[in-house]
């Protein structure tokens, strides 16, 4: 089985969640920026054209980007999730919406938009705007109707990644860019106290897979990968390779007892130690590991996390991935389902999370 | 006073019913849809626009009022994603803070609605941080409050990371450890492979300085764990912890001896033909990155390793042999 055989099925699948919607999504409503992004990218890794066929939805793509007016200052800007969302005068933009968005117009190759720089200033005045002052890490909005870090979301280590990103996308690249708009030491400093004694990071000494990703992923663009200790690289090498589900040797013992085991995962990642494996953490650790070591590929075992991809989670009927074998697919397990694949074919940046024929673009 | 608000501060009925005729007097603020280079467009219901128009209007003219607070509450119902509306209802509850008479019970009420809205959306973790900042402006809080909901979600779903964080984060705001010890026993009794459990377990002793004994009853209790299911990769990891954090890292011969009990005698093996069969690829991991520290059981150490890809857990194969390269570069396995 190979991700090709069945290229039609899961491009009928990815467009289907593009085109007009049933009622019964409003609750995603408030995410269709999530939504285009996921899908959009999907298609560009199956080597679609994407630019040819969407180009002329740029326009409402645009109509997301919403600016917030300051009294003395040059305004903020970013993007809102959904036209549902967007109230004039209420400060209703995210980092994470303006990352999908952003990203979404680079596959799209808005160049207008990406290049102008007083625009990238302002965006990047909205992730400044977002850093908490006690501990360096961001929330992921602002308040409604102030240009202060929101009171009531969380800031956990997605949104320190996705702050970086948005940075980078935006034209920084070494440490004295970012700091021109964040504190990248308290930064950096937040990111090292989520570590576990394990390894990987986590909150409170739980390592997470998508966590781990996520801090890296930071560290990486910031070029601070020097700030780990080579112990703690070992040590998350070895928990991240610990996550890929086996059935042979004394791993079987486990069928008998352990709840969150089934024996069919073989080959597949788990997000935290003692669960099920699923399509996503698949995602979240490889790129960790390509992060960690160009060896990589031989450290884990990438033809059998083929295998559990391509036959256990790959839907052959109606095209997509779900997380395990059981669930439906879904756009998201969709997304990371083809982006591991292509990871391990080496064409994909797991760092941005977009085919390497997208982000060289922004190399040069 | 508008009659709303005052029925809502009328502590004998916290919950006035949604009625949209209580917002008849606001001009909505429609929805934008139906545009020809759309993409994900939605085909709303009559209630969703309605709603959110009237929503979006009283945020716009930041309306605050119990009618807001309650349109709040059908918002969230319809899109718990909405962030922005969760930021609104806080504001509004801050500013009923101003007038109430009781702002404790006006926050517990708070919490209450929060519960239900939790039940419904047990993956949602706005839920979390709306909680905290609730709890952050909360004049008493309490953490006897805060176990119903925890035991709820924790029994609905063992390993919530969210709801295991949010745990932590009580702890730490009440400094109240003293429960944590038999509530985790409970959940390892009922599944001895939870992780969560005894990753909080990890984390209640490293706040809570327990002492030389403490610590060996901690060691006793593990093993008595690990005996019970020696291929248990949660057991071996929170060993390991208490060695590395509370014993310096030193390994004795006693926990050596017991880690020898599920190896079957691997590490004395001459060749690596007909391994022979062994509890726990776990037990053979531990002992191999032990021998791995010390010049003199080195050799040991790669043994375990060899004997790792060759039989007990060779998907890693990968990973031992590299343990083995840092080995014999003079590292220790880690
Ligand atoms: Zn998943």
């Amino acid at each position: 089985m190979s991700l090709n055989n069945n290229r039609k099925k899961h491009i009928k699948f990815i467009e289907r969640h593009l085109a007009l919607l049933p009622g019964s999504h409003e609750a995603q409503d408030v995410n269709k920026m999530a939504i285009v992004f996921y899908a959009i990218e999907s298609l560009c890794a199956l080597e679609i054209d994407t630019k040819e066929i969407y180009t002329k939805n740029l326009g409402w793509i645009h109509k997301h980007y919403s600016k917030i007016s300051l009294e003395n200052d040059e305004p903020i800007a970013g993007f809102v999730g959904s036209l549902t969302m967007d109230i004039a005068g209420v400060n209703t933009i995210s980092l994470p919406n303006t990352l999908f968005a952003l990203l979404t117009l680079l596959i799209l190759d808005d160049r207008a938009f990406l290049t102008d720089s007083i625009e990238m200033g302002r965006i990047s005045s909205f992730v400044s705007a977002c850093q908490l002052e006690e501990n360096g890490s961001f929330m992921s909005a602002l308040n409604f109707d102030s240009i202060e870090a929101s009171s009531v979301d969380s800031n956990d280590l997605r949104f320190c990644y996705i702050a970086v990103t948005i940075l980078y996308l935006c034209g920084s690249r070494t440490i004295n860019d970012f700091s021109r708009y964040i504190d990248t030491e308290k930064l950096v400093e937040f990111i090292s106290s989520q570590k576990c004694n394990v390894g990987g990071f986590g909150q409170y000494g739980e390592p997470h897979a998508g966590y781990t990703s996520c801090a890296l992923s930071a560290l990486k663009l910031l070029d601070s990968l020097d700030r780990l200790s080579e112990e703690f690289i070992e040590k998350s090498i070895t928990w991240l390779v610990q996550r890929q589900v086996s059935n042979i040797g004394c791993s079987k013992f486990e069928n008998e007892n352990n709840a969150s085991y089934d024996e069919f995962d073989h080959g597949g990642f788990q997000g935290r130690e003692n669960k099920f494996a699923d399509t996503c953490y698949v995602f979240w650790c490889l790129n960790s590991l390509q992060i960690l070591t160009p060896d990589w590929q031989t450290l884990c075992n990438t033809s059998l996390v083929r295998d559990f991809l391509l036959n256990r989670t790959q839907n052959l009927v109606t095209g997509g991935f779900s997380k395990n074998d059981e669930d439906d697919p879904d756009l998201y397990h969709t997304c990371l389902g083809i982006a591991s694949l292509k990871l391990i074919d080496e064409s994909f940046n797991g760092v941005l999370c977009i085919p390497k024929n997208i982000s060289s673009s922004l190399e040069s | 006073m508008s009659p709303w608000i005052s029925c809502t501060l009328d502590k004998d009925k916290p919950d006035m019913p949604f009625n949209i005729e209580d917002y008849k007097d606001i001009e909505p603020l429609p929805i934008t849809t139906g545009l020809p280079d759309e993409l994900c467009e939605i085909m709303y219901t009559d209630n969703y626009k309605q709603i959110m128009g009237i929503a979006r209007a009283l945020v716009q003219k930041k309306e605050y009022s119990a009618r807001a607070l309650q349109l709040t509450s059908e918002v969230i119902g319809m899109a718990p994603a909405f962030y922005t509306i969760w930021n609104y209802r806080y504001d509004i509850v801050k500013w009923q803070m101003e007038t109430h008479s009781n702002v404790p019970e006006l926050l517990n009420n708070e919490l209450s609605w929060l519960d239900e809205i939790t039940l419904n959306n047990p993956k949602n973790y706005q839920i979390w941080s709306y909680r905290q900042s609730i709890l952050k402006i909360h004049p008493s809080p309490s953490f006897k409050l805060e176990l119903p909901i925890l035991q709820m979600m924790i029994d609905d779903d063992t390993k919530n990371y969210h709801v295991w964080s949010y745990r932590k984060w009580c702890l730490l705001l009440f400094q109240d450890f003293s429960n944590e010890l038999s509530y985790t026993d409970t959940l390892i009794q009922r599944d001895v492979y939870n992780n969560s459990a005894w990753a909080h377990r990890m984390f209640v002793l490293k706040s809570t300085a327990p002492s030389g004994n403490d610590i060996n009853d901690e060691i006793n209790y593990v093993k008595e764990k690990i005996e019970l299911v020696p291929q248990n990769i949660s057991v071996w990891t929170y060993l390991r912890g208490l060695y590395e954090y509370f014993r310096k890292d030193v390994y004795d011969e006693e926990i050596i001896k017991f880690a020898e009990t599920f190896t079957n005698n691997v590490f004395d093996l001459k060749t690596l033909e007909n391994l022979p069969p062994v509890e726990s690829s776990y037990a053979i991991e531990f002992l191999s990155f032990v021998y791995s520290k010390n010049e003199a059981t080195q050799y040991k150490s790669i043994t375990g390793y060899k004997a790792l890809s060759e039989k007990y857990d060779p998907v890693r194969v990968g990973l031992w042999d590299h343990k083995i390269k840092r080995i014999q570069q003079g590292n220790r396995a880690i």
